[in-house]
């Protein structure tokens, strides 16, 4: 269960990390470390290196993303950086600049 | 995903259990931590440390209710709230600090009229004649109680009355402080 959540007016320059679902509507720069899954609302901005299982954009990322299960940019995000994970979805209308490694190869 | 009703800007904002920042964290809606924050906390609302949360940090909101643990200084424009589950080490300044009975905290308590006060008070009467030396070494153990009691939460310092009464201690001692002034003058 999500029951963090950083508002939408909310300044966050530091560091977060946590074993629980974070959503995020505000502003965190720094680094996100989480076990669970990071949601970054559309109000949400986070420049950040980001390290968790899953993560769900609607809003701006900055930052590289490494993820152990999914990533998911839906459309009218915006994202700069790289991509790690094993499952990598980018819908129709989502904007994003930066490598995607999806570990092919790897003999997944 | 439960993602708070938005009313305005009365959003709130929470840090679950598991999660620790550490850094800054700025803002202008209510903040309920249940989890860790050590670093930095400004809001221009009110901060809600349940009691699982533990906040190592200097605090500057409007309000602050606290039912866990804070380590650090809190300043306050309106309100601090320590509950019974409340634990707290350092000094708060606000006009309004409630302390109820079972609340742990040491530090200093500073509600800024009670100063005002004494400074009216003390001002054009114990100056004239012998003021020199008394007032200057008062002023000195002052100055020494309050950098004391900034750099490591009051060590020095006898043991506390129980919670419910520390309070209004600060004005109490700043009476005492200045009869005895007075008396001294006068011999």
């Amino acid at each position: 269960m999500a029951n963090t959540v950083i508002g939408s007016s909310i300044v966050i320059d530091g560091e977060i990390s946590g074993d629980e679902d974070l959503v995020i509507q505000g502003t965190v720069k720094g680094k996100i470390s989480l076990k669970e899954s990071l949601i970054v609302a559309g109000s949400g901005v986070v420049e950040a290196d980001i390290d968790t299982q899953n993560v769900e954009v609607a809003g701006k990322v900055t930052g590289n993303i490494n993820a152990s299960d999914r990533v998911e940019l839906k459309s009218d995000c915006r994202m700069v950086g790289d991509i790690k994970a094993p499952r990598i979805l980018i819908a129709d209308g989502a904007s994003f600049k930066g490598n995607v490694d999806m570990d092919v190869g790897k003999g997944r | 995903m439960a993602i708070q009703s938005r009313e305005g800007a009365g959003v709130a904002t929470e840090i679950g259990e598991s999660i620790l920042i550490s850094g800054s964290l700025e803002g202008d809606e209510d903040l309920t931590v249940r989890g860790r924050v050590e670093g930095n906390v400004r809001l221009t609302r009110t901060l809600i440390v349940e009691a699982s949360g533990v906040v190592k940090a200097d605090v500057a909101v409007k309000d602050a209710v606290i039912s866990g643990v804070v380590v650090g200084n809190v300043t306050a424009t309106d309100s601090v709230q320590i509950t019974a589950d409340g634990r707290m080490v350092g000094d708060i300044a606000a006009p309004r600090v409630i302390i109820v009975d079972g609340a742990s905290f040491r530090g200093r308590v500073d509600m800024g009229d009670v100063d005002a006060a004494r400074h009216d008070g003390a001002g054009a009467k114990s100056l004239p004649r012998p003021a020199g030396k008394a007032s200057s070494s008062a002023a000195r153990s002052t100055q020494l109680a309050r950098s004391s009691a900034r750099e490591s939460g009051r060590p020095a310092s006898p043991p506390r009355p129980p919670a419910g009464s520390s309070a209004p201690l600060p004005p109490l001692m700043a009476g005492a402080k200045k009869r005895v002034i007075l008396k001294k003058g006068k011999r």
